[in-house]
């Protein structure tokens, strides 16, 4: 590979777990039936310049009417293109500030909210909202220094769900969507490196708590050229485990190519199951930008950025946990877990058990909403300071925090929940001992028998203890 | 120094920016365009500029006017407004477009339909057309309706006050044997979404239709399907954004247009016929519309009377009322002045007199009942009635009957949200 003079990029999209970009919907992804359709035409027309843009002709050509599905409790007129955008979502700028500091980004003073054409109709306008945040940073690597050439904030696109020889259907529930766009230089000379990159990026990104998690909510476009032939964008890698895979078939193509003295252009493959891609448009050019006049520009609070705190990687804080006692499968979970600040606060407390607290945190809820077969309620972060403080007061045993949960979930208040699992007294206790003692029970049913009528007021350590000195 | 235009260097707090310098619409930057496409800010305070070069802006191919016999000859007159506005990559502002060829360049499909000729009349938001607009307007499309090769006109015009113009038309144009289109549109022409574009071609297959009308020619839904053909009197632009703003208010639209030139009528009209028209074009300027609401002051009445106003129209509440309590002696006053006429705000349904003491005690001294005239059509009306007819009688008279469908004989069953 190292002589056929490859040089690779990759081009990462996070989705933020923020509010859309420019309406005030939620970023959620809707499986219900839509209330309703509309059906709309795209048209190529001219850009700023005066020229037509190559990819939104090619894709203008195919007259093609796009259905657009619409639910009423979470679409807005804005994704529907019936009406101008909202101001610019300050949670979602925020990360795209943080992240350009964590990767040593110059950011732009003032911001320009650009339309960049895009008439495949997985826009309803016809263009895709895009702001260039910052530029020229970098990473460190094993093998050096890599460059950032851009951090990009824009508007995911609508969802595909289905078409037919005329028609392409689109759900609206993901069409602006906040998406961080992050574009190294191409600097990666191996296929392995640029699989590094992107897992550094990747990390980086879900060590600031605020992006979205799961299938389709971060895509990595890979760049790639060899000597003597323009660059290929490569869209649809699913799986960092196979950029060395795919950026060698496509070194293999592109050699292929230039043997063959076929054309090199720029242009834009999407990546096949089996690895191999097919052609999907030309490259796009900078004449298919122009300003979204319905935005002013904005201007970056520089004062605010400096005081943003970069936050904790997650490799680093597994290492924290794990010197906390949590063993490696529950630190890894904890690090990675948007509870992590939580899980922080409870270890300030005396006497709380670490891996106590990280199961509580990253189990029991699970479990809880598996139970009771319902996907209502998270547990508010005031909830959790709130049963850790009792737990750490001796108010309340560790085996009670699931009933407590339960009885929490299913809408009673916290403050009767726990003076109703107020732990027993000693005396209490050996009174029950004495009066449910059986000698003819061997000590583990027996045990058992008295947890059972405890009902989870008292630690099963402390009742076997005083059973042993109930026997003597 | 440099300008709009120039390739620079920008040296800023230590970082260079190379790009085009576009206008700003904040003194304190430069906006500067990169070679990847973005625009960027950067503040003009300790700033080093330096000229590189300087860009060549491409022009947009022309639509040739090359003639196709075989196909109708349509006259176009632009007036401004979304629809024939274009981002100004300088400004970054939209702006009219001032030659209305480079649309018609950007919408190919026409040129299939119809020979379109096009008339640049004015170019403006329509939020700034005056009554005199509205007669110099009729002037021109009058010319191009009594050209005898012309089979019908558009009208280009911003949404806001289209439905006013639509109806200064329809008076306007006495004796009107060919279709009048007015489009406009609610998207701007830069995007692939521009909604205009199909308003065009369905208000092309209009003015080729045989439906002897002035007609508002917008989208009917929210989808690109079909545009729908209202009566110019009976219209009004009820919601600010949507593509299907304009809806038939009292009364069916004449048609539903499809581009393929697929023509579904949905309610009778005055058809195609020879002969020229005869265009009325003076409007009064001395006109107001009042939009009575609880609590609102006479004085606003007795202002207008004493700045010598010929005539109002009152939007009052549901069947036409105002506070009687508050209201009538100025009314009184008023009605001995000027002609006063009553509509409502309700919009849909007609005005009535009889029904409460309140409207019987307005009529009484001497406020006309418009019916189901719609406040915008009246005022409009008031206009055109006084800048033809000062006897007073003959203006109530003129207010009271049907000229250009603006009033119903019957209230319709189904003019209601259509």
């Amino acid at each position: 590979m190292k002589n056929l003079g490859l040089k690779s990029g990759i081009e990462i999209h996070q989705q933020l777990a923020t509010g859309k970009l420019f309406s005030r919907c939620q970023s959620k992804l809707i499986s219900s039936n839509p209330d309703f359709t509309i059906s709309r035409r795209l048209r190529a027309l001219a850009g700023e310049m005066g020229k037509v843009d190559v990819a939104a002709a090619h894709a203008a050509e195919k007259k093609l009417t796009y259905i657009y599905e619409v639910h009423n409790n979470n679409t807005s007129l804005v994704e529907m293109d019936e009406e101008p955008p909202e101001v610019i979502n300050q949670d979602a700028l925020d990360i795209g500030l943080l992240v350009c500091k964590m990767l040593n980004c110059r950011i732009i003073p003032y911001l320009q909210v650009m339309r960049k054409t895009v008439v495949d109709g997985s826009n309803t306008s016809g263009f895709q909202r895009t702001c260039l945040v910052g530029v020229d940073g970098y990473i460190k690597t094993s093998a050096g220094k890599v460059g950032i050439d851009t951090v990009v904030l824009e508007e995911d696109s609508a969802r595909r769900t289905g078409e037919t020889k005329d028609t392409v259907t689109y759900r609206l529930d993901r069409l602006g969507i906040p998406l961080l766009e992050i574009a190294t230089a191409p600097d990666m000379k191996t296929p392995d490196q640029v699989k590094e990159v992107a897992q550094i990026l990747g990390t980086m990104l879900r060590s600031t708590g605020n992006v979205m998690r799961g299938i389709g909510t971060i895509r990595q476009d890979v760049n790639i050229s060899i000597k003597g032939h323009a660059r290929v964008e490569l869209k649809g890698v699913q799986d960092l485990q196979q950029i060395p895979k795919i950026t060698e078939i496509e070194a293999k193509r592109q050699k292929a190519e230039i043997d063959m003295k076929r054309k090199t252009d720029s242009h834009v493959r999407n990546v096949k199951e089996d690895l191999t891609s097919k052609f999907l448009r030309p490259m796009p050019g900078a004449s298919r930008m122009y300003p979204e006049t319905d935005i002013p520009t904005i201007k970056v609070d520089m004062d605010r950025v400096k005081t943003m705190n970069i936050p904790e990687l997650i490799p680093e804080r597994i290492n924290r946990y794990k010197k906390l006692g949590l063993n490696d499968e529950l630190s890894k979970r904890m690090a990675d877990s948007k509870k992590n600040e939580v899980f922080d606060r409870a270890m300030k407390k005396q006497n709380l058990n670490p891996t106590l607290v990280a199961t509580t945190l990253l189990s029991t809820e699970k479990e809880l909403k598996r139970k009771l077969k319902t996907e209502l309620g998270i547990f508010p972060v005031e909830f959790y300071s709130r049963l850790f403080k009792a737990l750490d007061e001796g108010r309340l045993t560790n085996e009670s925090i699931s009933k407590v949960m339960e009885r929490f979930m299913k809408g009673e208040d916290f403050d009767k929940i726990i003076s109703e699992f107020k732990p027993m007294s000693d005396s209490a206790l050996l009174k029950l001992i004495k009066d449910n003692y059986d000698e003819n029970l061997p000590q583990g049913a027996l045990i058992g028998k008295i947890m059972n009528k405890v009902a989870g007021k008292a630690d099963g350590k402390k009742v076997a203890k005083l059973i042993v000195e109930f026997k003597k | 120094m440099s300008s709009a235009g120039d390739r620079v260097r920008i040296k800023h707090a230590g970082f260079e920016y190379s790009g085009i310098l576009l206008e700003s619409k904040d003194d304190n930057i430069f906006v500067l365009k990169l070679s990847n496409g973005y625009n960027v800010g950067i503040p003009k305070g300790n700033s080093k500029v330096t000229v590189t070069g300087n860009l060549q802006v491409e022009k947009l191919p022309e639509l040739k006017a090359e003639k196709n016999l075989k196909l109708p000859n349509v006259s176009l007159v632009s007036t401004g407004g979304t629809i024939t506005s274009r981002v100004d990559y300088r400004t970054g502002a939209v702006h009219p477009i001032t030659k209305p060829a480079e649309l018609l360049s950007q919408i190919p499909e026409l040129k299939k339909i119809a020979n379109i000729s096009v008339t640049p009349a004015m170019s403006k938001f329509s939020e700034e057309f005056s009554p005199d607009d509205w007669s110099k307007l009729a002037g021109f499309v009058g010319r191009e309706l009594n050209k005898e090769n012309v089979r019908g006109v558009i009208v280009t015009h911003g949404t806001d006050t289209l439905h006013y113009t639509a109806a200064a038309l329809s008076f306007a144009l006495e004796g009107l044997g060919k279709p009048v289109a007015i489009v406009g549109g609610q998207r701007s022409s830069d995007r692939g979404s521009f909604d205009g574009a199909m308003n065009l071609i369905c208000g092309t297959h209009y003015a080729n239709s045989d439906i002897a009308e002035v007609a508002t020619v917008l989208h009917g839904t929210s989808s690109d399907d079909y545009c729908i053909a209202n009566p110019g009197t009976k219209t009004k632009k009820m919601h600010t954004t949507m593509r299907n703003t304009f809806r038939p208010i009292n009364s069916m639209p004449y048609a539903k247009l499809f581009k393929t030139g697929k023509i579904e009528k949905l309610r009778g009209s005055n058809l195609r016929h020879a002969g020229e028209v005869n265009v009325q074009s003076q409007f009064e300027e001395k006109v107001a519309l009042i939009k009575y609401h609880p609590g609102l002051s006479p004085k606003i009445l007795d202002f207008y009377v004493k700045e010598g106003y010929r005539g109002v129209i009152i939007e009052g509440t549901g069947l036409g009322h105002v506070s009687a309590n508050t209201w009538l002696k100025s009314i009184t006053a008023a009605t001995k002045k000027m002609f006063v006429g009553m509509t409502s705000q309700a919009n849909y349904g007609k005005v009535d007199p009889y029904v409460y003491s309140t409207g019987r005690d307005l009529f009484n001294h001497g406020v006309v009942y418009l019916g189901d005239m719609l406040a915008e059509t009246a005022i409009v009306k008031l206009s055109w009635v006084l800048g033809q007819e000062k006897d007073k009688d003959k203006v109530r008279d003129l207010m009271t009957t049907n000229l250009r469908g603006e009033l119903s004989e019957k209230s319709v069953p189904n003019g209601f949200l259509y």
